[in-house]
């Protein structure tokens, strides 16, 4: 069954075509959350909250555009809200930044490489934080979640030379921000 | 080729967004720059990390959990289905006042006639009365006459309209 015939069995009250729809894009939500909340709980429950409104809202959906991009647009706005409720996204202070590459480097020393991998994935992350929202977002759409370039387009309601440019700007501006860092770790510059 | 432009490359080059020729140029220009080299390894770097948190599994029981806030919310449900029936509604609505105002504007309708237009449809006529009015010698019975001819009710009589 198709995506549209599960849209339309939901829209009519069927829980199965909604739990098949579920299914299908729970994960991509949770990820999306996890990349700007970065905890498993709050990312949990705000994954859930995004899906009952999403299953309020299908009666208002009309197929205008793909299932995926409309509950990725609530996705957005929902998390948004979750994040100005938590009040400004934390930003990452060079304090925060050496106690994190100091345990990293304790680490370094005796746990295994995946361990590492965790470590830079965190430093990285909260760097994404770290940046303007716009910013923060085209990023996570396009480098975290693999959105292509014309869905980004859509679900932020830009155009494409507008997404081009921001996420280019927002890439250089991640790669500024860890460099310094990164430095200070031994001079390695692979990440 | 500019560093800036190379930077701009390297990217699109990881998104495979660059053609086959750029590209070639791209390589030739990392071959002798050293700096844009060290780009190039560090956004392959990062963005690989960026990608490795893609597709994150939620906790357990996902739709388990969900599914009795879904039942919960459905008390709201109804309302959000009857606002999709209103939707509905209001072209069968407007159509249905339009043949309302049609019927209002073509049905023949019934208004008040006076007493002289009745009595000029009974082929009376209505001067007959007022004559003897007229016709009274003195002034005190004529005032009187005027005065209970004032205060008599107005009879009325449907007609039809065209």
């Amino acid at each position: 069954m198709d995506e549209k015939q599960l849209v339309r069995l939901a829209q009519d009250g069927s829980q199965e075509a909604f739990e098949a729809l579920v299914g299908k894009y729970q994960s991509k939500v949770f990820s999306m959350a996890m990349s700007f909340i970065r905890n498993r709980e709050a990312a949990d429950d705000a994954a859930q909250e995004v899906f009952l409104k999403a299953y309020l809202a299908l009666p208002k959906f009309h197929l205008k555009s793909e299932f995926g991009t409309w509950l990725y647009r609530i996705a957005i706005n929902h998390i948004k809200d979750v994040l100005r409720k938590r009040g400004r996204a934390r930003e990452v202070s060079l304090d925060d930044v050496r106690e994190l590459s100091f345990v990293g480097e304790n680490v370094l020393e005796t746990a295994e490489a995946e361990r590492e991998t965790e470590v830079r994935k965190g430093l990285v992350h909260r760097m994404v934080q770290a940046l303007p929202g716009k910013y923060r977002i085209i990023l996570t759409l396009r480098d975290i979640q693999g959105l292509p370039y014309d869905e980004i387009s859509r679900v932020l309601h830009l155009s494409p030379g507008t997404v081009d440019s921001r996420l280019h700007r927002a890439r250089r501006m991640l790669r500024t921000k860890l460099t310094p860092h990164l430095r200070r770790e031994g001079g390695s510059h692979e990440m | 080729m500019k560093c800036k432009k190379a930077e701009k490359w390297i990217l699109r080059s990881l998104d495979g967004r660059l053609d086959e020729r750029s590209r070639e140029d791209l390589e030739e220009h990392l071959g002798v720059c050293p700096s844009c080299r060290k780009a190039a390894a560090e956004y392959r770097s990062m963005l690989a990390l960026l990608r490795e948190g893609r597709e994150e599994t939620p906790l357990p029981r996902f739709w388990e959990r969900l599914e009795p806030r879904l039942k919960e919310e459905q008390k709201v449900v109804p309302l959000v289905l009857w606002e999709r029936l209103a939707l509905h509604a209001i072209p069968v609505f407007a159509a249905l006042v339009v043949l309302a105002a049609g019927l209002f504007i073509f049905t023949p309708q019934t208004r008040e006639v006076s007493q002289s237009e009745a009595l000029l449809m009974e082929n009376t006529n209505p001067f007959s009365e007022t004559r003897r009015l007229f016709e009274e010698k003195r002034p005190e019975d004529k005032s009187m006459m005027l005065i209970f001819a004032s205060l008599d009710d107005k009879p009325s009589v449907g007609r039809q309209s065209p």
